[in-house]
């Protein structure tokens, strides 16, 4: 749900009648009660008036933020176990594990994440088809950062 | 000087060293757990990592994550802030040798600082006061019952890898003494995966009273005076204060100096305190702690001396910014620390505020205590001219003080400060235990 969705009804909510109400759509969900000023949220996190901070700036530090939150229904993430720099092929010259629209089986290399000058190759924990490549080559991923979108095969 | 700073902590600790870094112009990367992605020092932060799941084992003490962030993120530095891996010395030479700046004192004195026989010995030989006990470990059950005698019961058996009162007993009579050491050794060893134990004479409802100290790991070192935290339950500090009611000029300036005099034997650098068992006007070495502590805003508040800053200075291989003749002693200041009893959302939250009034939080309305970590949720510190005016001033900030949502020490904390005999000063560690079998919180 967009930020501009939310307030708008926060707004009609607060003039309404209800003390509240449950708001569900594409899988999330927003519950709003009357006599509490917050929303508590579960498919997302809740969202934070802006700190007055100069300086301050949400992004994360990673090239990560600009990874999509969501996938389709019929598709999975499969995310960054550890901090590190991912590398989507075994060496700077050698073509990539896996490019958009590949099936690889269970057990496959899928990337690399380099971490304190370690490379830890990622496999496949199950046969997939890689639907999306979510990080660019030598980004920075941090901890649950999606890397792939995959489908189930 | 330091450019960027990973702050590998969370809650108000972070909180307390992004605040300094963005007064000296040093852009903050947070690491935080997925737990704590809507914490106020995430959102504070000029920029955040996560660094691993809720659980600290694999997220705040996730050396190769914590790290790798640093690292990545562009850092030339990183702070540990208090508990998790601050006084680890393994994590600290991870952190060096990844080409960063560790924010504390070496690798190799947090390691002779963490074992408590070596350290005790350093304090000795530098002609330190320590309390008498064994020179090394004890193993042997005759041999302990000799030393045992040779200075008295009751004595106390210690881990050497020790803390937080683990492997900690208290002997009374000769005759339990070889099963005391058995069961300590045993505790000692799953706690800490080391079983080496000593002991020492057990001083009978000391205070507890530590040093603060501020070096630049090139021989300044300077002391910011007393911190009495005599209040605890379970080893755990409840209210600090600055200065001691017990302390007299003559006694603070003999532990000043030896407390100065051992960590910069050690080549000490930044932040550190040295903690003494006080006992009938006398002092006793017990252990240092390598680190910025919990209760440094207490010095703080007495002295002007920002810690974090000349931590941050220190580390730069700056000078400080204070020479001990400038360490101005004389008012007064205290904290309160206040406890989550439960996890959850804080449905309202009010700080206090007014003349003399700090408040060190990573609270706000809204937020969601998780459940995964260390209990503190804020700390209140207020100064005053003197003791009196400063305990006036603490009930009347904890008065003001309100949060809702989650279950707090905040009651108890108010009747503590409220009660003759802490209002009198005239009380030993075991003061907490004594005023909750009277009934009194």
């Amino acid at each position: 749900m967009e930020l501009k969705e939310l307030y708008a009804l926060m707004e009609r909510f607060e003039k309404s009648g209800l003390s509240e109400i449950v708001y569900k759509k594409d899988g999330e969900e927003v519950t709003l009660k009357k006599g509490s000023t917050f929303v508590l949220p579960t498919a997302q996190a809740m969202p934070m008036p802006a700190m007055p901070v100069p300086g301050a700036h949400p992004a994360p530090a990673g090239a990560a933020s600009d990874a999509p939150a969501r996938h389709a229904a019929d598709t999975e993430f499969v995310r960054a176990p550890l901090v590190g720099t991912f590398y989507r092929a075994p060496a700077p010259d050698a073509p990539p594990f896996v490019e958009k629209g590949d099936t690889v089986r269970k057990g496959k290399p899928l990337c690399i994440l380099e971490a304190m000058k370690l490379m830890n190759e990622f496999q496949a924990e199950f046969d997939l088809e890689v639907v999306a490549i979510l990080v660019d080559n030598g980004k920075m991923v941090e901890f649950g950062t999606p890397l792939f979108e995959v489908r189930r095969v | 000087m330091i450019q960027s700073l990973l702050i590998a902590n969370r809650g108000e600790i972070a909180v307390r060293i992004i605040r300094t870094c963005r007064e000296m112009g040093i852009r903050t990367v947070v690491a935080h757990s997925q737990a704590d992605t809507d914490s106020l020092p995430v959102r504070m932060a000029d920029e955040h990592v996560c660094i691993g799941p809720a659980p600290a084992r694999e997220s705040y003490l996730n050396v190769r994550n914590l790290v790798t962030a640093g690292v990545l993120s562009g850092c030339d530095a990183l702070h540990p802030g208090v508990g998790f891996l601050a006084e680890n010395s393994g994590f600290a030479r991870a952190v060096q040798e990844a080409g960063l700046i560790f924010v504390g004192p070496e690798p190799d004195v947090i390691d002779l600082l963490g074992d408590k026989i070596r350290a005790k010995k350093s304090a000795k030989d530098l002609g330190i006061p320590v309390i008498p006990g064994t020179a090394g470990s004890v193993s042997d059950a005759k041999e302990a019952l000799r030393a045992a005698e040779s200075f008295g019961f009751p004595v106390i058996v210690k881990a050497a890898a020790g803390g937080g009162g683990k492997g900690m007993r208290v002997v009374r009579a000769p005759a339990e003494l070889a099963d005391v050491l058995a069961v300590a050794s045993h505790e000692a060893e799953k706690a800490f995966a080391d079983g080496t134990v000593y002991m020492e004479k057990y001083l009978e409802d000391p205070r507890h009273v530590e040093i603060q100290i501020v070096a630049d790991g090139k021989g300044d070192v300077v002391h910011l005076g007393e911190r009495d935290c005599t209040v605890q339950q379970n080893h755990q500090k409840l209210i600090e204060e600055s200065p001691s009611p017990v302390v007299t000029p003559g006694l603070r300036s003999k532990m000043g100096e030896d407390a100065v005099r051992l960590l910069r034997g050690l080549g000490y650098t930044g932040a550190g305190t040295v903690e003494f068992l006080v006992k009938d006007g006398a002092h006793y070495f017990m252990e240092v702690n390598a680190r910025v502590q919990v209760e440094h805003p207490v010095s703080e508040m007495v002295t002007g001396v920002d810690i974090i800053r000349q931590q941050i200075l220190a580390a730069s291989g700056e000078s400080l910014e204070i020479r001990q003749a400038d360490v101005k002693l004389g008012s007064y200041a205290v904290e309160a620390r206040i406890n989550a009893r439960s996890a959850g959302r804080v449905a309202q939250f009010l700080s206090p505020g007014g003349y003399g009034v700090r408040m060190d939080t990573f609270l706000y309305a809204g937020y969601n205590v998780p459940p995964w970590y260390d209990h503190l949720v804020a700390k209140l510190i207020v100064t005053g001219k003197n003791r009196a005016e400063g305990l006036n001033r603490l009930a009347r900030a904890l008065g003001e003080l309100v949060i809702e949502g989650i279950v707090t020490n905040i009651e108890s904390q108010k009747k503590i400060v409220a009660h003759p005999r802490f209002r009198k000063g005239d009380y030993g560690t075991g003061f907490l235990a004594e005023i909750m079998k009277e009934g009194a919180l």
